[in-house]
């Protein structure tokens, strides 16, 4: 097949799959929609700021060109494994059946990964450097090849990365810790964010000193081959150049690879059998069997590690602007504890989507409210079981830290109160607006395609309750002082039974609802 | 002979389709019954409202004499499920989904453990145990997942597809505990394509088609001395195979 041929085939394939994906489902052509919005406005907005540097001190630009591709290489290796995990279009074992040589088949992935409306946004993101930075007809000539050659490496990068992965990502081990892996990338971006918060004194100087340590990386030597032309740029470009074919060589000997390594998931190594922490001190019955597998749940899904992970990063994201803000005193232990009370909590506002499907096997095991009742009250058990030693930690700290280690006490009260006034509330919204949590939960939502409605309602639901139920305590606190919240921990228990007994009467009545609303596919 | 299961114009819709259409299952006690029928008949959806995992919108459903929607603690405590599509808890291992399920349903943990390595033992899956759920094969599933429907020694088993998929091997384990099952005086019912696979192992057989039970009965008035394969193709009314007629290419013979 020629190179023309082969082009061609994977360009319409590729328009082929991303056309075939929107029809008849009007969820994902308005999704589509907003993408191509959202694409359009970052391409053009994109063009006309990086062309605007023309306005600014030359080094600078640079400097700022260089951030940008940088930033756009990362992104290029690092999105597409976060928000998709391995999409089909790109693994390669589902290509392997047809008789393609290696190279047909590494020159048509590369024209799929450049068919789409992001690769184009970056294409054209990336020339606006050419009226930012380049001089003269020469400089254009060499900038162009310099735009080409950083798009191609973005690229063949990005190609790079998934297929040497692949084998990983089919195997169910290497998905998991890329689901845990995608929140902390994600947390990482916000840490610039973080600091331009605090203030730092240069913000230009530091732009160009990240530039300087940048130089000599293909973003780079590219962008300094758009600023500078010459035989220099032309020497940079190809340099450029040659990266881009070394990646790519590496790619085609990484896709060989790939295609003939066998799928090793299902080689598993057996779990130690369990030490048996909730039979210890609980009766023999369905109440520790509940706590038992809840804690086993937490430890062993993603998706527990990845709202536990995420609770705690709130948490510390929150102090963080808290001190910033200049809150002190008695009251940064108290509110900081309350508000990882309530983080913690409503993370099981939707109790039963994780279980998904498999709730079947308890919706047959269940022929009494008591026992939906029984299996509410595991799960708040399980959960406060790591929940209160987390809050002691979060108590102690910040109390330390605030220089108010008399605070303890009640900031741990304050947060245990809000925890159970959180799974009380959740009892209710979790058999109220339950919605599937999806097996392979990226960075960007935590709903079944169609259910994001639901999930939007559930946590809105979940935090005005908890907010408005423990509303009085915060007023009472203001007036009266800290030594209300000793009431604190009896009124969330309180909340917490009112809140299980209403859940399990709403939700045996409605058990074949519940499981069809989070036994949807994903 | 008293009835395992009856329903009573069993019916289901999803928006204009109609799934189950006015169903009056029959199996009586101690049989070993099959529930055929062409794809989209309505198998599972019957199953699922008898279980409890699906609201009817109209009429009845009765095991051991007990309203399944009604009476719900004495149904659930006599029936073991096998539902189609085998979603467990995937991030238990084999023996511990064993000992939460026989846990949750309030069988002391020493006996639940005893039960549980035997069946674990008898389905062959001992080696296996202590791996997750998730890690296990299809053949292995349906295994865990009747070794968790027998747990609580349930008086009516329902099983969806429970062959589907599964190598001969653990078929034939599959069929030995259920052998044994009905042997003791128990009920099982199954649904299933193969018809094989039914003739075999039936008494009694239920034929569904569009929603509705077409045929019903001892699996020798069904069969009335046809294969059950035919009296299936007969009373479903399959097209007939047009032979001949295109996939002229089809074959060995001229390559292009």
């Amino acid at each position: 097949m020629s190179l023309t041929r082969t082009v061609a085939l994977f360009a319409g394939l590729k328009l082929r799959l991303i056309t075939g994906n929107l029809r008849g489902d009007t969820a994902r052509q308005v999704g589509f929609a907003f993408t191509l919005i959202l694409a359009l406005g970052t391409a053009a907005g994109g063009f006309a700021l990086v062309s605007l540097l023309r306005l600014a001190p030359p080094d600078l630009a640079v400097a700022v060109v260089t951030l940008l591709y940088t930033a756009l290489l990362f992104g290029w290796m690092v999105v597409p494994l976060l928000a998709f995990g391995l999409d089909d279009t790109l693994d390669p074992a589902r290509l392997s059946l047809f008789p393609l040589r290696t190279r047909e088949l590494a020159v048509g992935m590369f024209t799929a990964s450049a068919t789409g409306v992001w690769p184009a946004a970056t294409l054209i993101v990336t020339a606006g450097a050419l009226v930012g930075l380049a001089g003269g007809v020469g400089g254009v000539l060499v900038g162009l090849l310099a735009v080409l050659a950083h798009f191609a490496l973005c690229l063949v990068a990005s190609r790079l990365v998934t297929t040497a992965l692949s084998g990983a990502l089919r195997s169910r081990r290497g998905r998991d810790a890329l689901a845990v892996a995608a929140i902390a990338v994600v947390l990482l971006f916000q840490l610039p964010n973080l600091l331009m918060n605090r203030g730092f004194g240069d913000p230009q100087g530091m732009l160009l000193d990240m530039a300087g340590a940048l130089r000599w990386t293909p973003s780079g030597l590219a962008a300094h081959a758009i600023a500078g032309g010459g035989l220099a740029g032309l020497a940079e470009v190809a340099v450029l150049a040659a990266l881009t074919v070394a990646a790519g060589w590496l790619w085609i000997k990484a896709l060989g690879r790939a295609l003939v390594t066998a799928d090793s998931s299902t080689q598993a190594a057996s779990v130690r059998r369990d030490s048996g922490l909730a039979d210890r001190f609980l009766p023999d019955g369905p109440l520790a069997a509940v706590v038992t597998k809840e804690l086993k749940y937490v430890r062993r899904d993603p998706r527990y590690r990845i709202l536990w992970f995420a609770a705690v990063a709130v948490v510390l994201v929150m102090a963080f602007s808290f001190t910033g803000q200049g809150m002190s005193g008695p009251t940064l232990p108290i509110v900081m504890t309350a508000f990882c009370g309530m983080m913690i909590a409503v993370q099981l506002g939707n109790a039963y989507g994780i279980d998904g499907r498999s709730l079947w096997m308890n919706t047959v095991a269940f022929g009494a409210q008591r026992q939906f009742d029984l299996d509410l009250a595991g799960r708040h058990l399980a959960n406060a079981l790591i929940a209160v030693p987390v809050l002691a930690l979060v108590a102690v700290a910040s109390a330390l830290f605030a220089g108010e280690p008399g605070t303890i006490g009640w900031a741990l009260a304050a947060g245990t109160g809000v925890l159970g006034v959180g799974f009380g509330v959740g009892s209710v919204t979790s058999v109220l607006i339950p919605y599937t949590v999806p097996e392979r939960m990226n960075a960007f939502t935590g709903a079944a395609p169609g259910q994001g409605g639901q999930a939007f309602g559930c946590a809105l639901l979940a935090f005005a309750g908890v907010a408005l139920l423990s509303a009085p305590f915060a007023v009472a606190v203001a007036f009266a002082g800290p030594w209300v919240l000793a009431f604190a921990p009896p009124y969330g228990l309180a909340i917490e039974t009112l809140g299980r007994r209403l859940g399990a009467k709403i939700g045996f009545a409605r058990m074949p609802e519940l499981l069809a609303a989070v036994s949807r596919p994903t | 002979m008293s009835d395992a299961v009856r329903t009573m114009a069993l019916f289901k819709r999803y928006g204009p389709q109609v799934a189950v259409a006015g169903v009056d299952l029959v199996v009586p006690a101690g049989s070993f019954a099959g529930l055929v029928g062409p794809n989209g008949a309505g198998k599972t959806t019957t199953l699922s409202m008898i279980t409890g995992l699906l609201r009817p919108d109209g009429g009845e459903a009765h095991v051991d004499g007990h309203h399944v929607w009604r009476d719900p603690l004495q149904v659930k405590a006599r029936i073991g499920v096998l539902p189609e599509g085998l979603r467990l808890f995937e991030r238990l291992s084999g023996r511990e989904l064993l000992l939460y399920n026989g846990r949750l349903r309030g069988i002391p943990k020493a006996e639940v453990e005893r039960r549980a390595d035997e069946l674990l033992q008898v389905m062959d899956l001992t080696a296996a145990a202590g791996k997750l759920v998730v890690d296990y094969s299809t053949g292995m599933r349906k295994k865990i997942g009747l070794a968790a429907a027998l747990l609580h020694n349930p008086s009516v088993l329902f099983l969806d597809e429970p062959f589907e998929g599964v190598d001969p091997v653990s078929a034939n384990t599959l069929t030995e505990v259920l052998r044994r099952f009905t042997a003791s005086g128990s009920t099982v019912i199954f649904s299933s394509h193969v018809m094989d696979l039914v003739e075999r192992l039936c008494d009694w057989v239920s034929v569904m088609s569009g929603g509705h039970i077409v045929a019903q009965g001892p699996i020798g008035d069904v069969r009335a001395g046809r294969s059950l394969n035919q009296a299936f193709l007969d009373l479903v009314g399959g097209p007939q195979a047009a032979a001949g007629e295109g996939l002229g290419w089809l074959g060995s013979g001229e390559r292009r």
